[in-house]
C-alpha cells in the first residue's frame, strides 16, 4: 500500500473513533485502543477527512518550526501508513 | 504490584441462541432465561464499567439479538463511554434493527461463519443460518461501522481453509479472525470430532501467513493458534483477572468464559457486589493473580510473566487441578493429556454430512459423532 499523497484526505477508518478522557485520549478500534500523546495526537486530530495530507503537513511544519520540514513529512507519512495497515486510518 | 483497570467487559447478555454450534464457548450448564439481568441492571453494570476505566463492551451470548432490549443495552454501554461490539449470528437482525443499533452507537459488528459451503456450515451450526449471514454481511457494509468476520476452524473444515478465506474476502470485512477451536464447554465434549491433525495445522499456519501478507492494508487478519499444538501455553485472557471481566446472563462475574467449571470456586454477582470491589478485592479475581499460586515448573520459568502459567480451566479440565501448569505447555507434568488427545483424534472416522429436515433429525443422525449445543431452560 503506497503512502498518502498530498491530495489524499486521511480520516479514521470505519469503526475507529476517539475515546478516553481529555487528558488520556485514545483511539478506539475493534479489539483494541491506542493511547495518543504528543505529535501522534496532533496528527490524528487533523485527520478529519477534510484536510488534505498536504495541509496537515504544512500545519505541523509551522507548529514545529525548528525541525527539518522533510523529516516531519517523512515521519507523519510513515505514521499514517502504519495506521492504514492496521485499518485504523483511511486515505 | 499496582493493579491496573480492566480493559473490557464481555457481556454475555443471554444464553438463548437459535444456533447449536458444536464448538460453542458457552458452558454446558447454561444460565436460565428467568435469571437474566434486566435492562436497568445492565444499564447500571455499564455505568460501573465506564467508571472502572474500561474501554470496550463486547455483546455476546448465546445470541444477543434474542434480547429484545438490545438497542437500549448498546445505547447504555455507549452512553457509559464504551466502544460497543456486537458478536452475532445475525438471526433476528433486519435492516431496520441494524439501523437502530447503528443509531444507538454500535461501533463494530462481528459475524461468525461456520464454513464457505452452505451445507457444511448449517451442519456445524445445527441451523439454516448461512444464507442469512451472507445477506446480512452486505447490509452491514452499507453502514460506517467496523465489520469483522470470524471463522472457527477445526478438523471438519480445515481442509478447505483457502476456499473459506476466498469466500470471506468477497464479504469485504475490515478484519478477519481465524480462530482454531478452543476446547472448553461444548467443544471439549466434541473434541474427538473437532481436533485437527498435525498436517492440517501445519498447512493452516502457512495459509494464514500467506493471507496476512497478501491482504495487508486491506483486511486485518487476527489468528488464534491451536494451543494443543503449541510449545507453550496461551496467556489465557491476558492473564487471570488482569484485563477482562465476563458477566454472564444472570450477573455472575467471571475472569473468562469457562471459569464456572472450576469446582470449589465461587464467583460474585453484580446483583450483590459492585464491579470495582469484584475486580480489586474479590477472592475469585485474586485467586490466580500474580505468581504466588504457581507450581513448578512455572514458578522458576522465565516465561511466567508472559503466559502466566497458561489457562486455569484447561489445567482443571485436563489435569484435574486448577493450580497445575496448563497441560498445553510442553513442560507441564500433565502434557501427556494433550498429546494423547491429538493422537486419539488421528484415528477418528470421518463424518458424513446427513441431510436432515429438522434440528431433531439432525441431532439424531449425528448423535454418535457430536453433541449439538442445546438451549437453556
Amino acid at each position: 500500500m503506497p503512502p498518502p499523497s498530498d491530495t489524499s484526505t486521511p480520516c479514521l477508518a470505519a469503526g475507529c473513533r476517539w475515546g478516553g478522557t481529555e487528558r488520556d485520549r485514545v483511539i478506539l478500534y475493534p479489539e483494541g485502543a491506542i493511547k495518543l500523546q504528543g505529535t501522534g495526537r496532533q496528527v490524528l486530530e487533523r485527520c478529519d477527512g477534510r484536510r488534505t495530507f498536504g495541509e496537515i503537513i504544512q500545519e505541523l511544519q509551522k507548529e514545529f518550526g525548528k525541525t527539518d520540514p522533510d523529516k516531519i513529512r517523512a515521519d507523519i507519512s510513515m505514521f499514517l501508513e502504519q495506521l492504514h495497515k492496521r485499518r485504523i486510518v483511511d486515505y | 504490584m499496582m493493579l491496573s483497570n480492566p480493559l473490557a467487559v464481555i457481556a454475555e447478555i443471554t444464553h438463548r441462541c437459535p444456533l447449536h454450534c458444536v464448538y460453542c464457548s458457552n458452558p454446558t450448564q447454561l444460565a436460565s432465561v428467568d435469571s437474566e439481568l434486566s435492562t436497568s441492571e445492565w444499564n447500571d453494570v455499564f455505568q460501573q464499567c465506564g467508571k472502572l476505566g474500561m474501554l470496550h463492551a463486547h455483546f455476546t451470548g448465546g445470541e444477543p439479538l434474542a434480547r429484545r432490549d438490545l438497542v437500549e443495552l448498546v445505547s447504555a454501554a455507549r452512553g457509559a463511554g464504551l466502544y460497543t461490539n456486537l458478536i452475532t449470528a445475525g438471526i433476528g437482525l433486519t435492516e431496520m434493527r441494524l439501523q437502530a443499533l447503528v443509531d444507538a452507537g454500535l461501533d463494530h459488528i462481528q459475524i461468525s461463519f461456520q464454513d464457505s459451503h452452505e451445507d457444511v456450515a448449517n451442519w456445524i451450526a445445527g441451523a439454516k443460518a448461512h444464507a442469512h449471514k451472507i445477506e446480512l454481511s452486505h447490509a452491514i457494509r452499507k453502514h460506517k461501522i467496523a465489520f469483522t468476520v470470524n471463522l472457527v476452524v477445526h478438523r471438519q473444515n480445515l481442509d478447505h481453509l483457502d476456499e473459506m478465506i476466498g469466500f470471506i474476502e468477497q464479504l469485504s470485512p475490515d478484519r478477519v479472525e481465524i480462530a482454531h477451536t478452543q476446547y472448553y464447554g461444548w467443544a471439549l465434549a466434541n473434541r474427538a470430532a473437532l481436533m485437527p491433525t498435525p498436517a492440517q495445522v501445519e498447512r493452516a499456519v502457512a495459509i494464514v501467513a500467506e493471507t496476512e501478507k497478501r491482504l495487508a492494508g486491506r483486511m486485518r487478519i487476527d489468528s488464534v493458534v491451536p494451543d494443543y499444538y503449541a510449545k507453550f501455553p496461551k496467556a489465557c485472557m491476558g492473564g487471570w483477572g488482569r484485563k477482562l471481566m465476563l458477566i454472564n446472563p444472570s450477573g455472575k462475574v467471571l475472569p473468562c468464559h469457562a471459569a464456572e467449571v472450576l469446582s470449589g470456586m465461587s464467583f460474585e454477582n453484580v446483583r450483590e457486589k459492585n464491579l470495582c470491589w469484584i475486580w480489586q478485592d474479590s477472592p475469585s479475581f485474586r485467586r490466580f493473580r500474580g505468581e504466588d499460586w504457581m507450581p513448578e515448573p512455572c514458578r522458576g520459568c522465565e516465561r511466567r510473566s508472559e503466559d502466566f502459567g497458561g489457562c486455569r480451566c484447561q489445567a482443571f479440565l485436563l489435569a484435574g487441578d486448577a493450580t497445575a501448569t496448563d497441560p498445553a505447555c510442553s513442560l507441564a507434568p500433565a502434557h501427556e493429556a494433550v498429546t494423547a488427545a491429538i493422537h486419539a483424534a488421528s484415528f477418528q472416522v470421518g463424518a458424513t454430512i446427513p441431510t436432515a429436515s429438522s434440528f431433531v433429525q439432525l441431532q439424531k443422525a449425528n448423535q454418535n459423532f457430536w453433541r449439538y449445543r442445546t438451549n437453556p431452560e
